[in-house]
């Protein structure tokens, strides 16, 4: 008993003088604690107040004090008169940008591996991401420069070569929101997530391809044999990541973001999207518990999306994400 | 040596031309948007100009650069990328390396704790909330201080500061230096490269970022350029579409040749000109940073 209490004694002992010894390093590392408490983990519990009364007046504390009132934010919101139009965009653009968006990555990583010569496919490669660094509010004054009914030069030549008699309003209608996303959400991110696929390609056996020439396969047959079922595990893969963040626009992303900029009162009625109702709601009319419900159920949405689809994965091609 | 079907020549042209028209369709929007900055405002608004500009003029960036509003947003936008690319880089080294010490205490607990902030977050109205509980709603750190741990570049860092040899903190520990000497005198000074690929993307956010800026400031100085851009294009957008734009035109009308769209172009060349010269050293980096990120996930 008294041998079992010193060596007790003795490890504790040890292990404070270790402590000592790292003190800077535990500093670092507690620094780096206390960051996350203040700024990741204390926003969590703010979650609380959607089921709570509660008034940004009461602060920080008032999350906690403030009267519960159960699911009544949810019922309000699922009740609203714009729910079902809230729920129709969300939905909409995010399966648009699954369907359209997500294999061109895919088809530019393929394009780029069969072209030849090296140093067209570097410079077309180069460009081809450039307009992932560039923010959204460039894109979108570049964009309106471009296509803006007044002011686009896209009219302009579009009107040239006969295909429309008058302007557009591709920025200003409800009618164009939806294609207009997709499109740009094409332009800005195909080039960045196409380096993934181009490297899982470069990862395939060369010998495979040479295989398939000495059997006569020609290059479209090589890219439906080899190339595709080379990338499977990758496509599985970034699908698996795109379905996750499904209700933000998938891999090429930025939902929120293109309907806040790219929304405006002629084009609400398609480009207002949950998400930028909730922050309507909380920020502008300072309704923050309502807001936050609204948040939540969309992160509910989310959560279940990636757990199902990563079951559906791991059952059909046999290795999911976790 | 090897022998073209016909088969070969098709696909290759076919490729060759797609490939092309991705890279013009990159490119021309932004050469476009380069052309008009350059060219005289009212001139600008008669159709017409495609890829050079018609009446040379660098009013519009003489207009931006006399602009008090425009200025004060640049400089703002510049003084927080330096700020926020440095403070950022240097703070998510130091907890890297705690975390990618092997006989770290607690290690465990502390890459769980990072792994979970990584993955889960309370939403845009809590953090809000947190935010203005802090006091730093309206001032100009509410762009650095939320933003100084990178839980991505936590990751990245700590598997390369593991991959230095051990030896080379062993031998600075025997000649007596404490943890603090070592991390700023010896892995530092060894991790340029890993530094210089932080501090890159750091700075692009930095220079991208406009959420922060709308969401939590008021105060019209410390607006970033982004989000003054933001604010210009979205005015002009509504008026054009509501056609009160001529008399907003008239309004904007003053001496020099400008119009609120030319000098609309001059400030997003000015928002894409700095990316453009870091976009060469971003290039050589990325592609492995972004890799490690794949595999983490």
């Amino acid at each position: 008993m008294e041998m079992t209490m010193q060596a007790k004694k003795q490890k504790s002992a040890r292990r404070m003088r270790l402590f000592k010894n790292q003190i800077w390093l535990q500093l670092f590392a507690i620094i780096g604690v206390v960051f996350m408490l203040l700024f990741s983990i204390v926003p969590m519990f703010g979650i609380i107040m959607a089921f709570k009364n509660y008034s940004i007046n009461q602060g920080i504390a008032g999350i906690f004090t403030s009267d519960w009132v159960g699911l009544k934010h949810f019922k309000e919101f699922f009740g609203e008169q714009r729910f079902p139009e809230l729920l129709r965009n969300t939905l909409a653009l995010s399966t648009l940008k699954l369907i359209f968006s997500f294999p061109m990555p895919i088809l530019l990583a393929i394009m780029l591996h069969e072209a030849r010569n090296m140093r067209y496919k570097k410079f077309v490669q180069t460009v081809s991401y450039f307009p992932h660094f560039i923010s959204w509010i460039v894109c979108y004054g570049v964009v309106y420069a471009l296509a803006s009914e007044k002011v686009g030069v896209l009219q302009d030549m579009l009107m040239k070569i006969g295909l429309i008699s008058e302007p557009v309003p591709f920025l200003t209608s409800p009618n164009w929101f939806y294609g207009v996303s997709v499109v740009l959400s094409i332009w800005k991110s195909s080039g960045w997530w196409a380096i993934i696929f181009l490297a899982s390609i470069s990862g395939i056996d060369p010998e495979l391809y040479e295989a398939a020439v000495v059997d006569g396969a020609g290059r479209l047959k090589r890219i439906r044999h080899i190339t595709l079922p080379g990338i499977k595990g990758s496509i599985v893969t970034m699908l698996i990541i795109s379905i996750g963040s499904f209700l933000g626009g998938g891999l090429v992303g930025s939902n929120f973001e293109q309907s806040y900029l790219f929304g405006n009162a002629l084009n609400n009625s398609t480009a207002e999207l949950i998400q930028t109702y909730s922050f309507k709601v909380g920020l502008v009319h300072g309704r923050f518990a309502y807001a936050t419900a609204i948040s939540l159920v969309e992160s509910c949405v989310s959560l279940f999306l990636i757990l199902t689809s990563n079951f559906v994965a791991k059952k059909t091609a046999g290795s999911g994400l976790f | 040596m090897k022998f073209r079907t016909k088969e070969d020549y098709i696909v290759d042209t076919v490729n060759y031309i797609l490939l092309g028209i991705v890279a013009i369709v990159t490119i021309y929007p932004f050469w476009y948007v380069f052309v008009l900055s350059f060219n005289d405002g009212y001139d600008a608004l008669v159709k017409g100009i495609y890829f050079w500009p018609r009446k040379f003029v660098l009013d519009n960036y003489i207009a931006f650069f006399t602009d008090g509003r425009w200025l004060s947003a640049f400089g703002v936008s510049v003084v927080r990328t330096v700020i926020g690319g440095v403070c950022t880089t240097l703070f998510t080294c130091m907890v890297a390396y705690a975390h990618s010490r092997p006989n770290l205490m607690f290690r465990r607990f502390y890459s769980l704790l990072l792994i979970f902030c990584m993955y889960f977050s309370g939403g845009l109205i809590p953090f809000y909330v947190t935010l203005r509980s802090y006091n730093l709603l309206n001032k100009f750190w509410v762009y650095i201080i939320p933003g100084l741990l990178s839980y991505f570049f936590v990751i990245v860092a700590r598997s390369f500061f593991s991959e230095l040899p051990p030896e080379l903190m062993e031998a600075a520990k025997i000649d007596g230096a404490s943890d603090l000497g070592i991390f700023f005198r010896v892995v530092l000074p060894v991790s340029t490269p890993l530094l210089a690929t932080m501090l890159l993307f750091q700075a692009v956010n930095h220079w991208n970022s406009w959420v922060d800026s709308a969401y939590y400031v008021r105060d019209e100085s410390l607006r970033t350029l982004s989000y003054r851009m933001m604010e210009v294009i979205n005015k002009s957008n509504i008026s054009d579409a509501m056609a009160q734009s001529s008399s907003a035109m008239a309004q904007m009308a003053e001496a020099n040749r400008t119009t609120s769209f030319s000098l609309q172009c001059a400030s997003l060349v000015v928002c894409i000109i700095p990316i453009l010269c870091v976009y060469p050293f971003l290039q050589k980096h990325f592609v492995q940073g972004m890799m490690i990120g794949a595999v983490k996930g």
